[in-house]
């Protein structure tokens, strides 16, 4: 105990000194770093670079031989006809689908509840947290709630459609378009609050005197949301849009609950197939694989995305 | 100094993260090819057995509630753990859990499963358990011994036997002018049915794309055309044959004459025969302690004979004693005792809508007088195939639920989605056999 007293207390004699302090500094700034470090070497960087090796292996986690395989993982997803690569792809084109489909409404439609928002009207935060609600809950929630809902034979929607007389017997999570329709309008009813709130606080975040200062030169409400609404944004969007394609890249659960993949594998996302794969049927190097391949699709994608952002920034 | 110990901090860390990643990549101690279960009593010190099981729904879990504090109270020295869950998570959770050796000492599994995990080190043999308790194939329907056994040594022993039958809504024939009573057991009687109710607009069967139950009704129109399902050494799928497309078409048949409505959600098939609004449904027997149902006017049956032959689906489950790493014998030996205890007294399983799989216990008249609606499945246990039993087969059994999927939703004619599957399944028996070498 008593060591310790005096060798704190003598610190700040014997060292500074001698030391620059931009020297101390470092320290400083990389000790209050080490433990998110250590996080992010054990939880990140070991596992990343653990896949890799387990990749290049037929690595079955339940068996005592992993044999080394070299590339053969990486190339059966380039060989047409090869075990995985009919699905891996297939599963590719799902999951590009849904981004490609949802995106721009998880985009849009926070964004004109934001602006319909932030005007001043009765009752705002009553609907802010109306549009905010179905975030909280959680995937699992919404799939069972969604496959009951939308179930072609006995569920609400088609029941309360046939009540106003339209053909009801739409089958929403059987068969195709249909499934598509019923999984980005899921996501996007489940999402857009969570969307909303952000490009909400942007929109407050704009300074109130530029409007002003449209509203003299003449601009119209349509002028100053694209003079003075997106530009202010510009930030905020790239937040949204970034962490939107992201997540739509990484959908599994709308999916796993509403359609089970099907018709046959034709909503089966790709992070659903290599799940599946490496963890039921505990073929951890093929998966690890696909994982690398998803990985640089979804990496190029983000250097392109933020390639846009700054330039338009600039 | 500081700068020193920092370093030398991140080194060691550094080492350990490749340490441990190294040790995780030598792939851990060799999967023994299991232990034995010894045969005879346990009068060794307390112990707590831990029992993981999937029997969550229905009447499953009063009825094993029941069995296990009986057991518990007539043990001194033995304390069975019931765990259940469901039978997802026990597959996706216990080969790691042995692996770690948190698994638990003695689990009943599907009898689809048994060679995976044997071929997995994952389970102990039991034979010598099996020979205490004078089990051998001829104590159970055909087939279903065999499947719990992997390279010669039995790993699984049969606990209960789940057919499929035809269900059938009595309220729905009487409405469309049948006789409620007469149980269409051959194809032409099968059809008129079909075609009686049509003409009154009822669609008579809906056919469900899933494995619940669209896939079960495929494989039992398979078999009765005589199909199969793989070779003999299961190196091959065989069900993109001719049985396989007639089997499907059967099945399409009932959508393009309007006895189904084409596009059936999972479920949607009992839902619509508790609903009235079909009149039979072919589903298994674990239907029958379905709450919903109770309140119908419904019977069960033997499934109608489509084909050539005789054939039903079937699944099973099996207890097995579980390889944890560092596994107690004496917890081991205890499980043993409580597995003998419970086949003594399967009779009360049957009240879950299970078949107990010992011939003796179905074959005892209370069983038929206590349960009277598991009574038309007992004789189809003559001629019902079990599932394909062998390492890895779950992965290609996959393939062929997205095939029956893919041709009921008319993306893919029958054939092309068999022979669809087939291909793929073929690729995944061969990387099975290589990774397992069996």
């Amino acid at each position: 105990m008593s060591d310790l007293v005096v060798e704190r207390s003598a610190l700040p004699q014997v060292a500074p000194a001698r030391k620059p302090r931009g020297g101390r500094r470092t320290l400083t700034a990389y000790l209050f770093l080490a433990p998110f470090l250590l996080l992010f070497v054990v939880f990140v960087v070991v596992p990343a670079v653990y896949g890799i090796w387990i990749s290049l292996h037929a690595w079955n986690p339940l068996l005592p031989v992993k044999p080394f395989i070299g590339l053969t993982n990486y190339l059966q997803l380039f060989t047409p006809g090869s075990l995985t690569s009919g699905d891996f792809w297939q599963s590719m084109g799902a999951t590009a689908i849904f981004t490609v489909a949802s995106v721009p409404f998880l985009v849009a439609v926070p964004l004109l509840l934001a602006v319909l928002l932030n005007q001043r009207l009765a009752g705002g935060s009553v609907f802010r947290a109306v549009f905010f609600a179905p975030y909280v809950l959680g995937v699992a929630v919404i799939g069972v709630m969604w496959r009951y809902l939308l179930d072609p034979q006995n569920g609400a929607v088609n029941a309360v459609l046939s009540f106003f007389g339209v053909q009801a017997d739409i089958p929403w999570t059987v068969d195709v378009p249909w499934a598509w329709i019923s999984l980005v309008g899921v996501t996007v009813w489940w999402i857009s609050g969570f969307n909303t709130v952000i490009l909400l606080a942007g929109l407050k975040g704009i300074n109130a005197e530029l409007y002003d200062a449209a509203a003299v030169d003449g601009a119209g409400a349509w002028r100053k949301f694209l003079s003075v609404t997106l530009p202010g944004l510009r930030p905020v969007m790239a937040f949204v849009t970034t962490t939107t394609i992201l997540g739509s890249a990484n959908m599994f659960g709308q999916s796993f609950l509403l359609t089970q993949g099907g018709p046959g594998t034709e909503t089966r996302t790709v992070i659903m197939y290599i799940a599946n794969l490496g963890l039921s049927q505990n073929q951890m190097g093929a998966a690890s694989a696909m994982s690398y391949v998803l990985f640089l699709f979804l990496a190029l994608i983000s250097i392109v995305n933020f390639r846009l952002q700054s330039r338009r920034g600039d | 100094m500081k700068n020193g110990l920092v370093r030398r901090l991140t080194a060691a860390g550094v080492a350990l993260a490749v340490g441990t990643a190294l040790a995780a990549c030598s792939g851990g101690t060799a999967a023994s090819t299991g232990g034995d279960v010894k045969a005879g009593g346990y009068d060794g010190p307390k112990v707590t057995v831990t029992f993981w099981n999937g029997f969550t729904g229905g009447a499953g879990p009063q009825v094993l509630k029941k069995l296990v504090s009986e057991f518990n109270s007539s043990h001194k020295n033995i304390a069975i753990s019931s765990v259940p869950m469901e039978w997802d998570d026990i597959a996706a959770k216990m080969p790691l859990a042995v692996k770690a050796g948190r698994g638990p000492d003695v689990t009943v599994v599907h009898g689809s499963d048994v060679a995976t995990y044997a071929a997995q080190g994952l389970l102990l043999k039991a034979d010598a358990i099996a020979k205490t308790l004078k089990m051998d194939e001829s104590d159970f329907p055909s087939g279903l011994y065999e499947n719990g056994s992997y390279q010669d040594a039995q790993y699984g022993l049969p606990w209960s036997v789940t057919p499929l039958g035809l269900y059938i809504n009595k309220d729905v024939l009487k409405k469309a002018g049948l006789d409620e009573d007469t149980v269409p057991t051959t194809e032409a009687e099968y059809d008129e049915a079909l075609a009686a109710l049509r003409a009154k607009g009822v669609q008579g069967e809906w056919v469900d794309p899933y494995f619940f139950t669209g896939v079960m009704e495929f494989q039992s129109l398979l078999w009765q055309y005589g199909g199969e399902l793989y070779n003999d050494d299961v190196s091959k799928a065989t069900y993109n044959s001719d049985a396989g497309v007639k089997a499907l078409n059967v099945m399409l048949d009932r959508i393009k004459q309007g006895d189904s409505p084409a596009k059936v959600a999972q479920d949607g098939d009992i839902n619509a025969l508790i609903a009235g609004k079909t009149a039979f449904n072919w589903n298994g027997i674990w239907q029958t302690s379905n709450t919903a149902l109770q309140s119908k006017n419904w019977t069960a049956a033997a499934v109608p004979q489509i084909g050539t032959e005789k054939a039903v689906w079937s699944s099973s489950t099996d207890w097995a004693f579980v390889n944890n790493k560092g596994q107690d014998s004496n917890k081991t030996q205890a499980a043993g005792v409580f597995v003998q205890w419970m086949n003594e007294h399967s009779l009360a399983w049957a009240e879950t809508g299970e078949l107990p799989a010992t011939n003796s216990v179905r074959e005892d008249s209370s069983l038929v007088s206590k349960y009277p609606n598991l009574k038309p499945f007992l004789a189809e246990l003559d001629y019902a195939h079990f599932e394909t039993s062998a390492p890895g087969i779950p992965s290609a059994d996959a393939l062929l639920n997205t095939a029956v999927n893919e041709a009921i939703l008319q993306k893919k004619s029958p054939q092309q989605a068999l022979d669809d599957a087939a291909k793929k399944a073929d690729l995944q028996l061969q990387q099975n056999k290589q990774q397992y070498g069996y």
